[in-house]
């Protein structure tokens, strides 16, 4: 029927990396193309598509690292990009990633891919986790089952990649197929005859929209008339009209049904796995008691990597030690014997010089402090903790009308923000997404924020700390409560993978820590210094004494804080870790009391966390909906900062 | 039993056959008479139907049936008792689902079981909604009330022990995204599950896939415990 191997590669066609979440996608296609894709160890690490590029057949054939699905019926915006991808590009060679330990739930989407008619093969990857549980899948007879190729890897140690490449330049099309019994074949042949050729089958569109696909409209109206449609959604529903259950779940029922069958065929349970210390570690880790001893150790490490190794340690050795001793001193030497004019000397090395201000601050303050927190976020990702830290805090979350879904992406925010508003996109409801995005705006301070913060109180003391870190997380709380009760819409369930607990893989912690630490110099260096040149310019031309004026009865009358805070707060606009590194060089200057301390770091913990932040926002939520979030949070942070500095000279605490 | 009265009874179990097909029909969305002489096994289907016409449990109107009130509810009761039935002999004696058909076909006759048997039934088996075969249940006074003073056999999840094996039987969502979600994550009747937590959240694992899940969703996945041997 099918010719079997056509080496032939037609330019334009492309290769998609597709499988259930947390399966090892990225880590496949970063051995196939050479492109570092974020990998960690939980679901939805991937939310967009990452391209790269394979040599086949002397052609250069471009790869999809697509986000994990369950089934190929998106339920949320990741889930639609892989569906797309497989509807619209096309698409060469599929190459399903499947969790050997979970074969069952993989082979839901073979059926599928199946089902659409393309050509694909399947790698079952973490072979070695199925193996250490005493699972064995017998690979021929799979083959067999599913009709293709069938590869087992290990894509961490690289085992199992060269048959895998050697499989690409095949095309096999798999001779599985379901019938889903009569009532449903019988609605599909009816869809069948009103369906526009596609690069899939027209019996996969026709079981999606039989399923209640709603992300299929658009591109039915595309290729549809609207009378079409409308026959369509009374073929659906009339099938519909015959089952009690939804139709999805009928036809995933069916799925599964099978998928167990095949699965009792080629599954051979050896020995009975025993509990491991990872499998005991993990269920510790999600314990409703020994989860929290857990939580405060994981916490414990962290602020001794971070904020005492990393804020304290390493950004004295470079800010006093490197920059305060030897490069700045240097350079103004340098500048004085070259440069005789005083302007440009202050514009490299005076109060508001871009080597005494941006560089100290974004290398010597900022970098440690950001290094080390990727390194320990990285180990954290890639150890599978952070969804078990969402359960633990899931009742907490459900309080606030969210759930702990959204967990994730409010750990993420303590990495970047920017990219945490990015992976709101794994949350189902507009609502949710919403409420996600205003809070890691809001109050979620980012790792390169969060280390000059915690550099700050460190030296202040603990009860400064817990002060901070109360009233943050309150003042999260309280909005996020107000604002899920405000926006409307539907909360989604909470359903949600646990991943199993891993050792981290020491390559893919360097490389992460790597690729972020360039995503930081590239991203907020430049931004550091072109806020540095605002100061400098307003300095200069006399405007920074006039602003500081004007928002005096602010900064000094309503927060209590010196004039000088006031330069901080501007270039917080662009990006609150900057402003957080200015308030630091004030503390250090002996300018800001504890009290001053906790006030201003309050204040500008609430600012939207940078420039980029605010595109994403944009870009992912509307213009109308992120600057309403951005006309709230800024008024709303410096209240809070004044109702603090208000209370704590009514009580007359002195920190 | 004397032959008069056996012989009504007779009569009577064949009008419920073509109330039960009529039902049956109408889930189909095709109540007509031509489709019911088509699939009765009734050999005078026909005469049937002009008698149950006449005793007003149903009309008919060119050729497609309706029910009456009075006819709507004892067709609803016999497809009850008889879906009931199956469940009971499904989950019970785990009789296999093509070998059921029979023995439900003679417990869903009113002399056979009564209401109140019917309602125990109901309860013992957590007030499924659908039968092994996936049709609906008509509900019935138990499942407004959804009584739970007999000790049920199918328990939703959260009447588990921690530690403890079940298979699920049925799952009562009303929501579609909840069973499609919950079914693309394995979640269907029949999986096996054991309970791993249930603080501070639902956690349960299938197959060699762990599942976080919020007591919402705990609720309404019923189970039955599988003994340990």
């Amino acid at each position: 029927m099918h010719n079997h191997d056509s080496a032939v590669v037609k330019p334009g066609e492309k290769i998609a990396i597709v499988g259930n979440p947390n399966v090892g996608k990225s880590v496949i296609f970063a051995l196939l193309t050479g492109r570092y894709a974020t990998v960690s160890n939980y679901p939805g690490t991937t939310v967009t598509v990452t391209t790269g590029s394979y040599k086949l057949g002397g052609k250069d054939v471009q790869v999809f690292d697509t986000p994990g699905v369950n089934t190929l019926i998106p339920m949320s915006e990741d889930e639609v990009v892989t569906r797309d991808i497989l509807l619209k590009e096309s698409v060469r060679l599929v190459v399903q990633v499947v969790d050997a330990k979970n074969l069952n739930r993989g082979l839901q989407i073979t059926m599928q891919l199946a089902e659409m008619g393309l050509p694909f093969i399947v790698v079952l990857n973490m072979w070695d986790e199925a193996h250490s549980r005493g699972i064995g899948v017998n690979t021929e007879k799979l083959a067999a089952a599913i009709g293709t190729t069938v590869i087992p890897t290990v894509g961490v140690e690289k085992k199992g990649i060269k048959e895998l490449r050697e499989s690409l330049s095949e095309k096999r099309y798999s001779s599985l197929s379901i019938s889903y019994g009569s009532l449903i074949e019988d609605g599909v042949e009816r869809l069948e005859s009103l369906l526009p050729d596609s690069r899939i089958s027209r019996r996969s569109i026709a079981l999606m929209l039989l399923a209640g696909d709603e992300s299929l409209k658009p591109w039915l109206k595309d290729h549809l008339t609207p009378s079409e449609i409308n026959k369509i959604e009374l073929i659906c529903q009339d099938v519909q009209g015959k089952f009690y259950e939804p139709l999805g779940y009928v036809i995933n029922h069916t799925r599964l049904k099978r998928s167990g069958k095949v699965t009792d065929e080629v599954f051979s349970k050896y020995q009975k796995g025993g509990n491991t210390i990872s499998v005991n570690l993990g269920r510790w880790a999600m314990h409703p008691v020994w989860g929290i001893p857990v939580l405060l150790i994981v916490l414990f490490l962290m602020y001794e990597f971070v904020g005492v190794f990393g804020a304290q340690t390493l950004v004295g050795l470079l800010e006093n030690g490197l920059f305060g001793n030897y490069i700045n001193p240097f350079m103004k030497f340098l500048t004085v014997v070259f440069i005789p004019d005083s302007f440009f000397r202050d514009l490299l090395v005076g109060e508001y010089g871009i080597i005494t201000m941006a560089l100290t601050y974004s290398m010597a303050i900022i970098l440690p402090v950001v290094g080390t927190f990727f390194i320990a976020f990285g180990i954290l990702e890639d150890s599978g903790y952070l969804p078990r830290l969402a359960i633990m805090v899931h009742k907490i979350f459900k309080l606030m009308g969210l759930h702990g879904k959204a967990v994730l992406p409010m750990v993420l925010g303590l990495g970047c923000d920017t990219m945490a508003t990015l992976t709101a996109r794994v949350m189902e409801t507009r609502k949710e997404k919403i409420v996600v995005t205003l809070l890691l705006a809001l109050g979620v301070p980012c790792s390169a924020q969060l280390g000059v913060i915690l550099g700050m109180l460190g030296g202040v003391s603990f009860t400064a700390t817990l002060l901070w870190v109360s009233i943050v997380i309150l003042v999260i709380f309280l909005v996020g409560f107000l604002a899920s009760k405000v926006i409307k819409g539907e909360s989604s369930d909470f359903v949600f993978d646990i991943p199993p607990l891993r050792v981290p893989v020491l390559s893919n912690i360097v490389f992460k820590t790597l690729s972020r630490i360039e995503w930081y110099l590239k991203e907020a260096v430049p931004l550091f210094i072109v806020g540095t040149l605002i100061l400098f310019t307003l300095d200069k031309i006399g405007m920074l004494n006039i602003i500081e004026k004007v928002a005096s009865p602010v900064v000094v009358g309503f927060l209590g804080l010196p004039q000088k805070a006031t330069g901080a707060f501007l270039v917080g606009f662009l990006r609150r870790d900057y402003g957080a590194a200015g308030l630091f060089a004030l503390a250090e200057a002996g300018q800001l009391n504890p009290n001053q301390v906790v006030v201003s770091l309050v204040t500008i913990t609430l600012f939207v966390p940078c420039v980029a932040n605010l595109l994403v926002m944009v870009k992912e939520r509307g213009f109308a909906t992120a600057i309403g979030m951005v006309a709230f949070i800024f008024p709303f942070a410096f209240l809070v900062g004044g109702v603090l500095n208000y209370i704590l000279n009514m009580l007359g605490v002195e920190l | 039993m004397d032959y008069q009265r056996s012989k009504a009874q007779f009569e009577e179990d064949r009008i419920d056959e073509l109330l039960e097909l009529i039902w049956m029909l109408r889930e189909e969305g095709d109540a007509t008479i031509d489709n019911v002489k088509k699939r009765s096994e009734d050999p005078q289907a026909g005469h049937i139907i002009n008698v149950i016409e006449a005793s007003g449990l149903i009309s008919s109107d060119h050729g497609k049936i309706s029910f009456s009130e009075k006819g709507e509810k004892r067709a609803e009761r016999i497809i009850r008792r008889h879906r009931l039935a199956e469940r009971l002999l499904f989950e019970v004696f785990e009789i296999e689902e093509k070998q059921i058909e029979d023995p439900a076909c003679e417990l869903e006759h009113t002399h056979v079981l009564s209401e109140v048997v019917v309602d125990s039934i109901c309860t013992f088996l957590g007030h499924p909604p659908t039968c092994p075969h996936r049709k609906v249940i008509p509900r019935g006074e138990c499942c407004r009330k959804f009584s739970l003073e007999m000790k049920p056999l199918v328990v939703p999840l959260t009447e588990l022990q921690v530690g403890e094996d079940a298979r699920i039987v049925f799952i009562s969502s009303k929501y579609h995204a909840r069973l499609d979600r919950l079914s693309s994550l394995g979640i269907i009747p029949g999986s096996i599950v054991r309970l791993h937590q249930k603080q501070p959240t639902y956690v349960v694992k299938t197959g060699e896939t762990e599942l976080a899940l919020d007591r919402e969703l705990a609720k309404e996945i019923c189970v039955k415990k599988i003994m340990p041997e």
